[in-house]
């Protein structure tokens, strides 16, 4: 009987411990480091001998929420004239965080591709190439030009980012190319941009 | 404490007398008149200890000369009795024999007789090698021995679809929930060896945290069970009851192992149990298997990034005596598993695109390799369990346990963010019970307890995701009381519970820190029965309540699921689900054949549900759908039937089915709640080679699965439900003396035509075809 005593006053013990020690921790904020809030496509014209010339022109989508409902991104339009080629690179940041996202995806440059398709392209009104450093198919960096002779002067580009593709997919290889799905991979980005041209 | 008693026995008195008014109507129906030598004898063998039935106790009447062995459920029939006063004696291995003058005057007699076990001691000491049974008058299934064997290397929820009813909801072939009459996750309640296992299990893709290798049992209980296990247990409970700690000095260890060709899959298991001789009712077992898997085959391609790896180890201890009974347990589960690549999709269009593919896009080869998406779980129990017996007909239970729980999912995410989780979970829980059991020398037995649970959950900072739960700290008391009259043939039951649950939630989301303080409370109760009507009939009814508090995802989810392309939304004003159920089970035992069937409706007011809107939310990534958690009334009914035939000592059939509805209530036309099994069966053929056929020495069996195609979709889903499938199962097993023990080997063949089919509850139908042909081999040897 003195025995039982002793196992069960042991068992109240651990009980009585186990009870105190689970208490769930206070919550800590969680700064979204998967976000991407903001990208501006940056253009400058190119002339003739592909030289870089005149001022950049910026173009920003952004969401500063990152994903949250009831908010849409804000997204401006860009402002280009016809009948000029442009050199146009793209930088990705998380503003929540200060983070630069284009650094990251040139670091996993074999893991990302950014595909360029809408209105511009279908109606010919842009063509566009890869142009990043080492001849890879990424498009942080490409050259966009603009056709001179367009009867329209709206259109719209949309900007599609894949990770974890499948790079050497048949067609892969092409900036526009409209089946990027069946390479694999997810999105990371799609936004369309209004396009205005003078 | 005295309160608490002299609460307690106006309850118990309560329904005692519930039960008797039951009975006087059932009695008044009973002809009584006496003939020579064509009265019945009835009744029932049960262990005294804790009045689990005596299955092959043989009963002999020596004034008639005439015998019979008790069945399943401890029953016993004897036909063709004289008048009088006979002598009748109970033998059964290992319990002292019983011996006592009865007369027979009326028609019918039933009589219950208990057998105590026989001390192993000289010195006097009683073991008790016994297990707690699962004392309910619902209909309930159990799996063991042959069929739990031929189930061994498969998940939990995958064995259990064995059972008539029960099928699962899984998230591509490795994560499998079960489903018990079209309810799952948090609405049953899954115990590990009488504690409630209490992981994520909210997630659709959260597989429960058990390795039903550590079990000789899988007991599935179809009603509504809140009284007795507490708050969730609205579908039905599955218990996974490891074997009893062997009491004696002997030792017995077992070994399985299980080959597949689909994903290369292979099993090692072991288990060892032993006794002390030294001190009688000492005994101890210790248990582990490990599994690794790779990609799964689908008859036309692989499905890229679905092989997983599970390890799990148990061990316990007890001791047991006359007095006093204690028991250790502790088990470890761990798990990685790989989520296929391709429903991890960045917006809606990705969404779509695939589903319009109907395939995976990745061109997946074998491997073994697990990349992200992938989950990574580890959940630890131990339990301490005790029982002393206050006099012979009080006892009392006492069992604490302890749960750690851990969930890590990873994302495919860019640089250093790909190693950290997106979610990381740790989530504490105690149980503790306390209750007080009785066992009268009339014909009642009954138990009070209270039950605390108190839960802690925490998301490990670092992940870079706002966290779709929030922090929250769980305290759940219950008290219960439950009365059961058991005089020969009929049983009658009945119960109360009361809960009360405080939940308190924190979170960040961005800058604001949300919070919220919410209290539950209900009262549960249930009323059944269970009377065999002769030798071959049984019919079991049972009507009961049960309560399911809102969950914390349903309550604060806010955020983007990745593999429904979806944003949900939580609604912290969300009410209590309340269900009704009702359960009534017929079974039939014959010569030749076996039938079971489970017809039940559950009335459930106010079940959760989650709902597109319809809506769409834009942001830099893409478009989703935006969803989330409504209230509606549901009404749940179906029909499980389960049969075996012997045509020949040889040739063997089998057959089971079952039949789900589940009606939104609550709109005028109907509508139809999302993943509700359809309509399915499953019969087979099985020949035993040889002249000693019901050894199983050799045995060829031939199976087909039929589902049907899901005509009742809720008006929203991502795609349609998937045509019907059938599939052919073939199965070879021998048994073989290996010296002087028994190896079992099978060889087995699923989907033998390899036929592509989609399965409407895998939510992975979106995505892919489910699993190809596997062949499987198994090796079970125990010594």
């Amino acid at each position: 009987m003195k025995n039982l005593k002793k196992v069960s006053l042991y068992l109240l013990a651990l009980v009585a411990f186990g009870f105190a020690s689970c208490e769930s921790e206070d919550p800590e904020k969680e700064n979204d480091g998967e976000v991407i809030t903001d990208v501006t496509l940056k253009f400058q014209e190119l002339n003739a001998s592909n030289a870089l010339v005149g001022s950049v022109l910026s173009f920003k989508a952004s969401d500063p929420q990152g994903i949250e409902v009831g908010k849409t991104p804000n997204i401006e339009s860009i402002n280009l004239t016809k009948g000029k080629k442009y050199q146009m690179t793209i930088e990705v940041t998380n503003a929540i965080k200060g983070e630069d996202i284009t650094k990251e995806i040139l670091e996993e440059a074999a893991e990302h591709q950014f595909f360029f398709l809408g209105q511009v392209f279908e109606s010919s009104i842009f063509s566009i190439q890869y142009a990043d450093a080492g001849g890879i198919a990424l498009g942080l960096k490409t050259i966009v030009t603009v056709s001179p002779s367009t009867g329209t002067n709206n259109s719209s580009m949309r900007v599609v980012l894949r990770h974890d593709l499948n790079k050497s997919f048949a067609g892969a290889n092409s900036p526009t190319f409209a089946n990027f799905a069946q390479a694999g991979g997810e999105t990371d980005l799609d936004i369309t941009f209004p396009v205005i041209l003078k | 404490m005295l309160g608490n008693f002299k609460l307690y026995f106006i309850f118990a008195t309560m329904i005692q007398k519930a039960i008797m008014l039951c009975l006087a109507m059932a009695v008044s129906l009973g002809t009584l008149f006496a003939q020579k030598c064509d009265l019945i004898l009835r009744g029932r063998v049960l262990h005294l200890e804790n009045n689990q039935p005596i299955e092959a106790a043989y009963v002999w009447l020596s004034e008639s000369a005439t015998g019979v062995a008790t069945d399943a459920n401890g029953n016993f029939t004897l036909k063709n009795l004289c008048a009088g006063e006979q002598t009748i004696q109970i033998t059964f291995i290992g319990h002292k024999e019983i011996k006592q003058s009865i007369v027979l005057n009326s028609a019918t007699s039933n009589l219950t007789f208990k057998m105590e076990e026989e001390a192993v001691a000289l010195t006097g000491v009683e073991v008790h090698g016994h297990r707690e049974a699962v004392q309910t008058t619902t209909a309930v299934s159990t799996l063991y021995g042959e069929a739990l064997l031929q189930s061994r290397g498969e998940s939990l929820g995958e064995s259990l679809k064995r059972v008539a009813g029960v099928t699962t909801f899984s998230t591509g072939n490795t994560i499998s929930k079960p489903v018990i009459h079209g309810l799952h996750s948090n609405r049953i309640l899954i115990l590990n060896n009488g504690i409630r296992l209490e992981g994520q299990q909210w997630g659709a893709e959260h597989a429960p945290e058990i390795d039903p290798f550590l079990a000789d049992e899988l007991t599935v209980v179809k009603g509504a069970e809140t009284v007795r296990y507490g708050p969730e247990a609205m579908g039905g409970v599955i218990l996974v009851n490891p074997p009893a700690l062997p009491t004696s000095k002997k030792s017995t260890t077992e070994l399985n192992l299980v080959g597949n060709t689909n994903g290369r899959a292979g099993n090692v298991a072991v288990s060892h149990a032993g006794g002390s001789g030294k001190y009688p009712g000492l005994g101890y077992r210790i248990q582990g298997a490990t599994r690794r898997a790779g990609n799964i085959q689908t008859p036309n391609y692989y499905q890229g990034n679905t092989g997983m790896s599970e390890s799990s180890l148990s061990g316990a201890l007890g001791y047991s005596s006359s007095k006093i009974g204690t028991e250790a347990y502790y088990s470890f589960f761990t798990t990685e598993l790989g989520i296929l690549r391709d429903a991890h999709t960045g917006n809606l269009s990705d969404l779509l695109a695939i589903i319009e593919n109907g395939a995976p896009f990745s061109q997946a080869d074998f491997t073994y390799t697990i990349n992200n998406p992938k989950q990574v779980v580890t959940h630890h129990l131990a339990k301490l369990k005790a029982h002393y017996h206050l006099n012979p007909s009080w006892k009392l239970n006492f069992q604490y346990g302890f749960q750690k729980n851990k969930r890590q999912e990873f994302d495919r995410r860019r640089g250093e963010l790909n190693v950290r989780p997106s979610l990381d979970l740790e989530l504490f829980t105690n149980t503790t019970e306390l209750v007080l059991e009785h066992n009268l020398k009339s014909h009642w037995t009954g138990s009070m307890g209270i039950h605390l649970i108190q839960q802690a959950n925490s998301n490990v900072p670092g992940t870079g995701v706002t966290p779709l739960i929030p922090n929250y700290d769980l305290l759940n008391a219950g008290v219960f009381v439950m009365e059961k009259y058991l005089k020969g043939a009929l049983e009658l039951e009945a119960g109360l519970r009361y809960d009360y649950r405080t939940v308190s939630a924190a979170r960040y989301v961005g800058n604001d820190l949300q919070e919220s303080d919410l209290t539950y409370q209900n009262g549960s109760i249930f009323i059944g029965g269970r009377y065999q009507i002769n030798p071959n009939w049984a019919f079991t009814s049972n009507l009961g309540t049960a309560w399911r508090p809102p969950n914390v995802n349903e309550l604060f989810s806010q955020g983007l699921h990745h593999g429904a392309a979806a944003v949900e939304l939580g609604d912290v004003n969300l009410d209590s689900e309340k269900s009704l159920k009702w359960v009534n089970g017929l079974e039939f035992e014959g010569k030749r054949s076996t039938v079971e069937l489970t017809a039940y409706a559950n009335q459930i007011r106010d079940y959760i549900y989650l709902n597109p809107t319809g809506g769409t939310f834009v942001s830099l990534r893409g478009t989703f759908n935006v969803y989330e958690y409504l209230q509606a009334d549901a009404f749940f009914y179906g029909l499980d039937l389960s049969g075996t035939y012997s045509f020949t000592e040889n040739l063997n059939g089998y057959a089971k089915g079952s039949i789900i509805r589940a009606k939104n209530t609550e709109t005028e036309t109907d509508t139809y709640f999302p993943f509700i099994p359809s309509d399915r069966m499953d019969w087979g053929l099985s020949y035993s080679l040889g002249k000693n056929p019901d050894q199983g020495k050799n045995r060829i069996t031939l199976s087909n699965v039929l589902v049907a195609k899901q005509h009742r979709e809720p008006i929203f889903d991502l795609a349609p439900a998937p045509p019907a499938y059938a599939l052919l199962n073939l199965g070879y097993s021998k048994k073989v003396e290996l010296f002087k023990n028994t190896l079992s080997l099978s060889l087995q063949v699923n989907n033998l035509l390899n036929t592509e089919f989609k399965e409407y509850m895998n939510r992975f139908r979106y995505f892919t075809a489910d699993m190809g042909r596997n062949f499987q081999l198994k090796f079970n040897y125990q010594f």
